[in-house]
Order: structure tokens, then sequence, then C-alpha cells
């Protein structure tokens, strides 16, 4: 034996031992051993391939590897741009394997953004509306008249205090927070985000619980994964998290899916469960029930981190407030959640629940639970999906540790910026209005009807990235509104491509794609904090050769800008002196009373702001934003762990400190400087002032978590004190089809799900991804397709409570009987008549309107077309779907505010002239939905504790101030018909 | 003195370099922990640390070979990961069983011995050969290094009782009568019909000795652009390489035992043979004689 090894081998053991004791690792297995599938970083100046165009001549092709971040869903996945160094164009995309989320990975959407920057329909320059709205006139107009007309427009809003007139609709936000600081410089409350049609029922759930409204399972060393619908895991963070989803079930991981669809993650489940929609909540009750029942949930952790005493000093006041008595109480209230109940309400077998059980409770700790849309997005009381799934992480203690669920502000960074604008002085009742003071984000959707209801008029409206006349339901209403000059005044569409809601803008204006413009973005996939950078690749790619750029639309097509160099513009030029305080916050620092440029604004975000990234970049001889502009991502830290727990420094609470009954510390010591700007819950202080910085758990003030008592709020005294107290602790609200609610001949439309290779409006442009899906048939269970009398590819009308739209079916035994499902990605259209469209992946429609009745027909199918791309000519479907949503009432959830998706349809077969695509909506019926769904609601007025409006503790993107959260405060805008100024 | 921390830690470094490399190589006292490049240069673009390419019938990765190991494993009740035949995930596999079979586990004594005959002396000691031959400082003394440990580990196991089966099932490579002038190529390539483990460097080298022209593609085209200038003068350097590789088997005799030695020394001794009898005839390959005809059968 060689002596010499042995020596070597005690030193190896020796330093594994010091370095594992620092909490360190030492070697990190084989799991990074795949061989490299990229282009070494070394290489990224200058790399070979070649050019299979050339095929089979082998043709050197020289490229400059340029990073970016995906813009097509919010998973933010990290591209690599192939940039020609012959012709400076960008020639493909392939994953960037320094991005720690994506980790060099993309699904089809990655690559197809090389068809979306090279559409042959694509919005090159500005454009400006001639004739009436949504006839389909055009001009092109410069950027300068189209920024001085928004300018003067805003600017004289701004004067007039009526700042609340201006609103910024936004879909796929892409970046974290830059414009809703720019809103806050302008100081306009007229944020309204998509969220409420998306993911606030979801958000709900969690953020009554922890505080914080979306959850970050750390699936990749999960024991059980119980994902309630597949939504997230394929079609929305699909693939980071589908990644880890299968390297846990390559550990052995068990993956439970609930969908009553078999969807894509289904098909990978170890458990495919298909309850009836909207029992999921019965379901996680029982299993939760059988857990306490057992004992088998972690008490040592329910007892440190619930908030048991509050529920039983405000809910049982005469027990004594001890765990044990909490544990009885807990018993007798989930009793009646047994397993034959739960199987009842779900149509699932008693004998599946307990396989989910039994697969819950072997997780301990390591369970990863998600849900996102499907349940909790279709179902009145759909928040609740969430809060019960959330209740099994709570009962497990699997909150912050290792195959666990995260909540996300943890495994998120969001950089303080250069400038940080003040909150504005005014509500706007338009997207918060009094009737949802709880809602989780604004009433987006309803906004038709308020202004139809003369709650306020809008005197310039931005959509952004966003399409509310086709993503939203009840789209005709939205047509109503667009159309109608005294609604809304100036409508400002700022999109990439043309799309539905963008025919009925004033102005057209065209945004860059993924690799055409600058953001940052982080999200939460796996236990770490990342940040990634998108930017314009042919800018960092002429930088590199030496030349300097200053203003993306040298380098970007035609006159297409980006959105960071636009508003800082725009903000110029509606307060050019400065007199309205709003420059100051889109001037740079360096040099002040000159505008801010994006170099700088990312430089210093990157220098001052991220830790660590200043000290990386200067290991390879690159200033922060060099190194950003380089490889595009950087982790900041991993292994976060639970935060809840972290101890809070002495000098925290040394200040008059005050602990109240249930633990909570307050202080009057300043909050330390924030790091991390990732949005949370914000817990009121005292009543005397005292900031909350920690709650006291067995003696021990630790940080705890963003809610009110600081603990996990199992049961929540917010929901008590503004109005919803029979459901302030995770409880099942039976849905708005619940078979209880169905008319004889009713069955469940399922309308939430996406497909895999689509991401709503944005991705049609994509010839490869429009290839791959373009259509949206029926889903029908045989059993179910035989009583309607229909077989795979026959029309159907499928009548909704507005009217009706006519599908195609698709039968098939991956659907649960009794349930019928359409996926909402497909049925875009275009006008007829119009030369501005999108061409890819639309039917030709006309629209037909008497009264409140309004139809819409097909007037030619989708097909080839010549343009310059010669692939176009090539297509060889027709069939792209139908608009369904557009048949769709609005169902507010009186307490989320989310959009309850799913409708109450009947099925039967197509009628005579019946032509696939036909819709038929009378929007009478819209508005009587409408005020059917408000009733529901307990507003403010009435239920408010303190005269406010909402509770100032829930996440809210921007916070007026206190005299506007006032019933009665400022609300920025005509309060009458007066005309406009001026 | 339990050797499976030293043997992860050589493991560690065959994978790419992380934060905590330099701890790693300062343990196993390499002067210094390989840069990423380094690893990149020589794991990704010259010889590959998995036994697939080794031991395949086509010199690429994966295909039959990699599920032998992926066998393996599994009937070890061990689910494969990705890339099973990576010598990464063979060393951590061959110190868990050692560690195994310490614990007194039943067949872990068994399984790491059939670990080591024949799915790491298979051919770890050719693939540790070139890598000393052709890595950066770092690198080479981490081969020097990870052949001494593993010598050792066979003087634990003893030597096999013959050819590990991946090597005795294999064919030679093909008579170029026999082969159109792609196969013969390819199969010049692939070690474990050739027995040559041809790098990158080494079809560089080659063109520099001889005086002819590098073309820039994979190793395959690099190889037929070669014998198009000088078909001759390459089958003879090929022919002086097979001898010079048999020449340095001696790491293929400390992992993999005698027999395994013998048997990459016979195959290489069979490619000189042919070629030189192939050149003694007057001629080169059927595929080489013509550069047209090679070039034209990469265009079909």
């Amino acid at each position: 034996m060689d002596a010499d090894l042995d020596r070597l081998a005690e030193r190896v053991d020796a330093a594994r031992t010091a370095t594992e004791a620092r909490g360190e690792t030492f070697y990190e297995g084989p799991s990074r051993s795949q061989l490299a599938m990229f282009p070494p970083k070394e290489r990224w100046d200058d790399w070979v391939e070649l050019d299979s165009k050339a095929w089979p001549k082998r043709v050197e092709k020289r490229f400059m590897l340029v990073p970016t971040t995906c813009f097509n869903c919010e998973s933010a996945c990290g591209l690599l741009a192939y940039v020609d160094k012959d012709t400076l164009q960008v020639r493909k995309f392939e994953g960037n394997p320094e991005s720690p989320g994506s980790r060099g990975r993309n699904c089809a959407k990655g690559p197809a953004v090389h068809n979306q920057i090279t559409d042959p329909d694509r919005i090159l320059h500005p454009m400006k509306r001639v004739g009436e709205r949504g006839a389909g006139g055009w001009e092109r107009i410069g950027w300068d008249e189209a920024l001085d007309e928004l300018a003067l427009r805003i600017r004289r809003a701004i004067e007039d205090e009526r700042q609340n007139e201006v609103m910024y609709h936004v879909g796929r936000p892409g970046e974290d927070g830059f414009t809703e600081r720019v809103l806050a410089a302008w100081g306009v409350d007229g944020h309204n985000s998509h969220t409420n049609v998306c993911s606030s029922g979801g958000r709900t759930g969690f953020q009554f619980w922890t505080g914080i409204d979306r959850p970050s399972p750390d699936h990749a060393n999960a024991r059980t994964i119980l994902l309630i619908s597949s939504h997230l895991e394929t079609g929305h963070y699909f693939n980071p998290h589908a990644q880890r989803i299968i390297e846990a079930k390559h550990n052995g991981a068990k993956l439970i899916v609930m969908d009553v669809r078999l969807s894509n993650t289904a098909t990978h489940a170890t458990e495919w469960v298909a309850p009836y929609p909207g029992s999921e909540p019965a379901i996680l009750l029982s299993i939760a029930r059988e857990l306490i029942v057992n004992g088998e949930y972690d008490r040592d952790y329910v007892r440190r981190w619930w908030n048991w005493k509050q529920y039983l000093t405000e809910q049982h006041p005469d027990r004594p407030a001890t765990f044990e008595t909490f544990e009885e109480v807990l018993r007798d209230l989930y009793a009646d959640y047994t397993f034959a109940y739960a199987s009842q309400e779900s149509g699932v077998s008693e004998a599946q629940i307990r396989a989910v059980h039994a697969a819950v409770a072997e997780a301990g700790n390591r369970l990863a639970v998600h849900s996102w849309r499907s349940a909790a997005a279709g179902n009145e009381g759909g928040w609740q999906v969430s809060r019960t799934l959330f209740l099994l992480s709570a009962l497990m203690g699997a909150i912050a540790v290792p195959g666990g669920t995260y909540p996300n502000a943890w495994n998120k960074f969001v950089a303080r910026p250069i400038h940080l604008p003040h909150h504005p002085a005014a509500w706007n009742e338009l997207t918060y209005p009094l009737e949802y003071p709880i809602a989780q984000n604004e009433l987006s959707f309803l906004l038709p009807h308020f202004v139809e209801e003369g709650r306020g008029l809008i005197d310039v409206y931005f959509t952004r990235v966003y399409n509310p006349v086709w993503t939203n339901p009840d789209g005709f209403s939205w047509i109503e509104m667009l159309t109608d000059h005294k609604k809304v005044g100036l409508h400002v569409a700022l999109t990439p491509t043309w799309n539905e809601t963008a025919y009925f803008a004033d102005l057209v204006l065209p945004m860059g794609l993924s690799s055409e413009r600058h953001d940052i973005t982080s999200y939460e996939q796996y236990d770490a904090q990342w940040l990634s950078f998108r930017q314009p690749v042919l800018r960092a790619a002429r930088e590199r050769l030496g030349e300097t750029i200053t203003d993306t639309r040298q380098v970007n097509p035609g006159e297409v800008w980006e959105e960071n160099e636009f508003w800082i513009d725009l903000s110029w030029r509606i307060d050019p002196d400065g007199s309205l305080g709003i420059r100051q916050y889109f001037e740079s620092k360096a040099e002040p009373g000159t505008k801010l440029g994006v170099d700088e604004y990312y430089g210093w975000m990157f220098e001052h702001s991220v830790p660590g990234l200043k000290e990386k970049a200067a290991e390879e001889g690159l200033t922060a934003l060099e190194y950003m502009r380089r490889y595009g991502s950087y982790e900041i830290r991993r292994g976060i762990g639970p935060l809840h727990e972290t101890p809070v420094p002495a000098e925290e609470h040394a200040t008059d400190r005050r602990v109240d009954e249930y633990g909570r510390v307050y202080s009057r010591d300043p909050e330390p400087p924030k790091e991390n700007f990732a949005p949370t819950g914000a817990p009121d202080p005292d009543h005397e002032g005292r900031r909350a910085v920690g709650v006291e758990v067995d003696g021990e003030v630790l940080r705890g978590f963003p809610t009110p008592s600081g603990l996990l709020e199992f049961y929540s005294r917010t929901l008590v004190d503004w109005g919803w107290g029979e459901h302030a602790i995770p409880t099942y609200i039976k849905s708005h089809i619940h078979p209880e609610h169905l008319e004889a001949g009713q069955v469940p439309l399922i309308s939430t799900f996406r497909l895999v290779t689509q991401i709503h409006t944005r991705s049609a442009n994509s010839k490869w991804l429009d290839e791959l899906s373009h259509t949206n048939p029926l889903w029908i269970h045989p059993v179910q397709a035989a009583d309607v009398g229909v077989v795979t590819g026959d029309l159907v009308r499928v009548e909704t409570e507005l009217g009706h739209f006519v599908v195609k079916a698709w039968v098939t035994e991956g659907i649960r009987p009794g349930v019928v499902a359409c996926s909402h990605h497909m049925g875009r259209w275009r006008l007829t008549g119009h030369e501005q469209a999108h061409r890819l992946n639309t039917t030709t429609v006309a629209l037909h309107n008497d009264g409140s009745k309004w139809s819409m027909s097909p007037e030619q199918s989708h097909g080839a077309f010549e343009s310059s791309d010669p692939d176009t000519s090539r297509i060889w479907w027709t069939d792209v779907g139908v608009h369904q949503n557009m048949t769709f009432g609005v169902h507010p959830d009186p307490v989320s505010g989310m959009h309850c998706w799913h409708q109450a349809v009947r099925v039967v077969k197509a009628q005579e002239g019946d032509r696939a695509g036909d819709i038929f909506v009378d929007t009478d019926r819209s508005r009587a939905v409408y005020r059917q769904w408000l009733e529901k609601t307990r507003s403010a007025t009435v239920v408010s504790p303190n005269g406010e409006r909402r509770p100032r503790w829930l996440i809210r993107p921007l916070k007026p101030t206190s005299d506007a959260f006032r019933i009665g405060g400022p609300v920025g805008r005509r309060t009458d018909d007066a005309p406009v100024s001026g | 003195m339990s050797r499976t921390g030293l043997l992860r830690a050589l493991a560690d470094l065959a994978a790419r370099p992380h934060a905590g490399s330099a701890a790693v190589a300062e343990a196993l006292e390499l002067p210094r922990p390989p840069t990423a490049g380094e690893h990149a240069d020589l794991f990704d673009f010259q010889v590959y640390p998995y036994a697939s390419v080794h031991l395949g019938a086509e010199g690429m990765l994966g295909g039959d070979a990699r599920d032998r190991v992926a066998g393996f494993l599994r009937a070890l009740d061990v689910t494969p990961p990705p890339e099973p035949d990576h010598l990464v995930v063979l060393l951590h596999a061959y110190a868990d069983l050692t560690d195994l079979a310490a614990s007194g586990a039943p067949r872990a004594d068994h399984a790491r011995r059939v670990l080591l005959h024949e799915h790491l002396g298979s051919w770890v000691g050719r693939f540790l050969a070139r890598v000393v031959e052709l890595g950066a400082d770092p690198l080479r003394t981490w081969a020097h290094l990870t052949v001494r440990a593993l010598a050792d580990e066979l003087a634990v196991c003893g030597p096999p009782p013959g050819p590990p089966a991946a090597l005795r099932d294999a064919e030679p490579l093909p008579e170029p009568e026999d082969a159109t002038a792609a196969d013969w190529t390819q199969g010049l390539l692939t070690p474990v019909r050739s027995g040559l483990v041809l790098a990158r460097a080494d079809l560089a080298r080659a063109a520099h000795e001889l005086g002819l022209g590098t073309r820039v593609g994979e190793r395959a085209f690099v190889l037929r652009a070669l014998l198009d200038q000088d078909a001759r003068a390459v089958l003879g350097w090929l022919a002086r390489e097979a001898v010079r590789q048999a020449d340095d088997l001696g790491p293929v005799a400390a992992t993999g035992g005698e027999p395994t030695a013998r048997w990459w020394r016979e195959r290489l001794g069979h490619t000189a043979t042919m070629i030189d009898r192939r050149l003694g005839a007057g001629a080169g390959p059927s595929g080489a004689e013509s550069g047209a005809e090679s070039g034209a059968e990469e265009d079909r």
C-alpha cells in the first residue's frame, strides 16, 4: 500500500471535517458531472459553429454570445443570443448556463424568441389612429410626436389633480418595480395589473398565512410534491420547476397532481387526482384532519409558529389558552372533514385520498406544495384552495426547510434603485374600489363596468404587454369601453405586436422583445436569491466591439424602443423644468441636471444594491454592469433557510420595547437599512406608533413572518375585522359551480389551463410555437360525448350565461367525466379589412353589433400567406381555435377579488349554420352578471374597522399616503363629468 | 485507513470546478485547482471522462456502454443519474460501495470489485494516461494521483481474472475494404475498436509533424481532411501513434490489471499491423485513397 496516499487521505478527511463544521460543502458529489452542454464562457466573444443553413457544406460562422432573459413567461429563464459577427444579427437563442434558475435549459418558448424578433408582422414604428377607433386606419408617426402628445395630456391631468385618470394596465410585468416607481414619481396611483384574472386567488391564501403572497417550493429536495393543478409546472414556471421536479422524482420523490385534466405534469404523477372542480379544499382538509387525528403533524412547530393563542383567546375566550386546548379544538374544527365526506364532495375515491394522505404524512417536512391558478383561480372561494393547501405545510413544519415550501420573498431579490420616489397621495377607486377592501390585487377586469357606472373616467390609458379584450372575460364590454371616447380619452398600446386590444388604441408604440430591452428579474425557483438582467443584446454586442450606444433605438429593429428609456424620456417631457417634482427621479446622479441613462441606472444598482456582485465582477476585472452584460445573471446567495427563525438583534428592540399578549414585539428603534425590496406584507405599528420588529417565541425575539401577529396566521384577525370572520381559518367554501349551484343540464367548463408551448397573447407571433400548438378543442369525456352525441371533430355549442361559442369537440379520457375544458390560449383573431394586423395564428373575423347584442363570425380561416418570411407560405393548419373568454361574465370573488373563471355551461350539438369560432354575447347580460356578483361583497363603508379603505399591511404595488387610505380621502380624479381644463 | 474520502475528493476534481475546488485541491496537495477553462479545454474538447466514450462501439457518449453501467447501478437498487458512466459517478459509487463493504453490507464487497474491474479499470487507465499527456499541470498531477489511488484499490481487490466483458466483446477496426471511408475513420476514433485514444490535440500534432493543414471541425472531419491531403503519411503517423500509445499502458495495468493492459496492447498492435499491411501493399485504405470520395460522402 502507498503510505503517502494514507497521509493524503487523512488530509482530505480533516479538510472535509473542518469545511463541513463551518456549514459549507466540501465536495459536491456527482450531480455536477454532466458534460458541459454550452460554449465555455471564456469563448463567448468568439464562438465558432458551422452554419446550419449551409449544410452540407461546412461553412464556419463566428458568433458573439450575449446573454439576456426570456420575456415569454414569468420564469425569466436565461437566454444566450448568438450574434453573427459578420452581420451583427441574432441568429438563434439557446440557454444561458449562467442563469441559476433555468441552468441553461429552456422550454420551446426560449428559442422561439428568434421567431418573435423576426416576425414579419411586428410593429416597427409608432402608429397613430386614423379614423374611428377600431376601424383599422393607421399612420406612421415619429416618437417625438407621440411623446409630446402623451406628456401634454399627462401633465395637464397632474396639474388638475386628476392624476388618477392616468392608468397603466400591465399584463406580464417581466421586471421588478421600474414602472411602479415611474407612476410613483408622477404621483399617480394608476397601476392596474392583470393579477385578478390570473393568480390573486392563489396569492390570497398564501398571504393570509405568511404575509407573503407567493410560495417557493423546493421541489428538488422534496420527498412529496403536491400540486393543485399543473398550471405553474406546465405553463408558467414550467422550465425551472419542471427540471427540479424531475430531479426529485429521480431521487424517489412522490408527485401528486390534482387536476381535472390529465395534464403534462399529471402524466408524470405518482397520483393523478381528478376531483370535481372546487372540491380541492375538502380533500385537503380531510388530509389535514387525518394528520391531526393521528398526531402526524409537527407539534412543536405548530406550537412555536402558529397564532393559536390569539385564535383561542379571541374565538374561545372561555377556554384556557394552552396549546393542549388548541389541539383539542383543532380536532373538533375539522372533525367533519372525513375521507368519506371528501370523497363525496370530490368524486375521488377514499382509497386515493388515503394514498395522498400517506404520501403527505411520510414526507415529514420535505413536503413541497404549490397552487397558482386552476382551482384557486376558477372557483368562488378559490383562495381557500391555497390556504388549505398551505395548512398541510404548516402542520408538517414544511416551511422554509429543504424540500419544503418557502415564502417567495425569501427566495427573491429586488435591488434598491438609484431613486426611490414617494408613494401617491390619492387613492384610485377604479382599481381598489370600496366593495373589495381586502382584494389581493386591482379589480382590473371590472374596469368597463366601473366606468359604465360613472365611477370615473380614464384620460390616458396605457395597455402594456396586455390584451384585455382577448385575455379578460367579457371582452365585448371592453370593446364597448375602448370605443367610447368619453370613457377613455387616449388609449396607448405599448406592445411589440398587434393584438385585439391594440386594434382599439389611438397610439400603438412598439416595444422591444426579450433581446431588445433592459429589465431586472428575480424569481423564486429554489432556495436562493438571484438576479437576472435582460438587455438589448445588439447593444451589448456593439459595445463589446467598442461602439458607444446611447439609445436602444440605435440597435433595435425599425424604431422599436425599450420601456426604461421611454418612461425616462416621457417623464422629462411631462416635467421639463422639474417644477412638478417629477424630473428629479429621472436625473443622473453622476451629472445632476442631465437625463438618467440606462447604463447609470443599472450600473448604480449593481454596484450599490446587489451584495457581492461588485466583488465578483472585480475578480474578473469587470465592473458590476460589465459583469451582468457579459453573464446575464448573478446568484447572490443560496441556502436562505428559515428567515423567520432569525434572532432579532437586541439593538433593534431596545427603545421603548413593548410585547403584546401574543408575543408581537414592538420598538421605537429605527428600522435597519433595507437590502431586499421583494414585496412582503408590512405589519402595522402598534397603536402608539412603535414598529413591529419581531415576535417572541420560547423567550427569544425572532424575525417571524410579515403578518400582523408575526406568526403563521392560522387565524386571520384581518378577515374577522373586515367582515369575513366565517372564513378566518382555513376552510371549504362551496364554489359557484358546486353541483348544488348548477341548473339541470349544466356542467363546469374549465378554461384556466395553458398549453406548454404557448403563453397568452405574446407567443402567437412565433411560427414554431404556432405549429406545435394552434387550437383549443373542447375536452370532453367519452361518456359525456355520447350523451351529447358527438365524436372528436364534431362542432358543439357551449352555452354560457352571456351567450355561446362554437368549438370542435375532442373526446378524451384525459378529463374527469362531467367536466369539460378548453384552453384559454387560443382563438386569436384579427378584424376583416384591417391591413395592420397580426396574421400568424389568427382567424379573420367580422364583428356584428346591435345594441347590447354582439357576435363574432369567422370570415377567413387561418392559412398560408406571403411575407418576408418564406415559412409563412408553408403554414398547413387552418384551425386556430375559438375565443371563448368573450362569452364569460365577470365573477369577482368577494374576498380575494379574483375572477372565478370556471363557468357553468350547457354543451349541445352545434346548430345548422354554426361555424367553429362563432361567438354570441349580450352585454346586457354581462352587466346583470356583474351586478349579481357585486351583491356578494361587503363594502369597506360597512365593514371597515377603522374608517379606512383597506388593511394597510396587505401588499399593494403602490401604497398611497395615510390620508388617501381614509374612506372619503382624495381620489385624484374628476368626481363629476366636468370637462377637462385647457 | 479508509481511502474513500480521498477517492471522493479525486472525483470532485473531475467535475466542473466550483467554489470549494480550491480546498479540495489543497487537501490533495495539488499545485492549485484547475481553472474552469482548463477543465473545459481538457474534458469537453480533448478527452472525455466517460466509460461509454472508451468502451462504446461508436466511441461516443451513451449507448450500450452507458446502459451497462446504469444496469449495474440498478442492480444495486441505485437510480442511475443522467450520466451514470461519468468518472465522477463511478468514483463516488466505488467509494460508497467500499464504505458499505466496510460496514458489512452483503454483496457490497463483490459489487465494488465488479465496478473496479468492469466499469473503471477497463478504460480509466487509458483516459488518465492521456490526461497526463494533454492536461494542464493541476490535472496532470490529479491524474497521477488517481492512478496511484486506484492502483492501491486494485491491489486490495485483486486483478481481474481476464479482460473485462466490455473489451472481450468489442469488435476490432474493420479491414478498410469492408468499410466505408467514414466508418473506417470513425473506427480509428473509437478507442475500443482501434485501441487509440485520439484527441483533437493529437490530430493537430499529426498535422504539425507531417506539415499538413488542419481543418476546423469535429475529429472525424479533421482526420479525413488530413487523409485527403496525404493519406500515406497520415496512415504512417497513425501506425506509429498506435505503437506509441501501446508503450504507455502502465496506468492501464495499474488500474485495470495485466489482462486489461494486455487487451489494449493487442488491440493497438492489431491496428498498427493492419495499417502497416495496407501501406506495405502500396495503398491507403479505400476511403483514404480519394479525398474527393471522402468529401463526397460527407456531402451526400
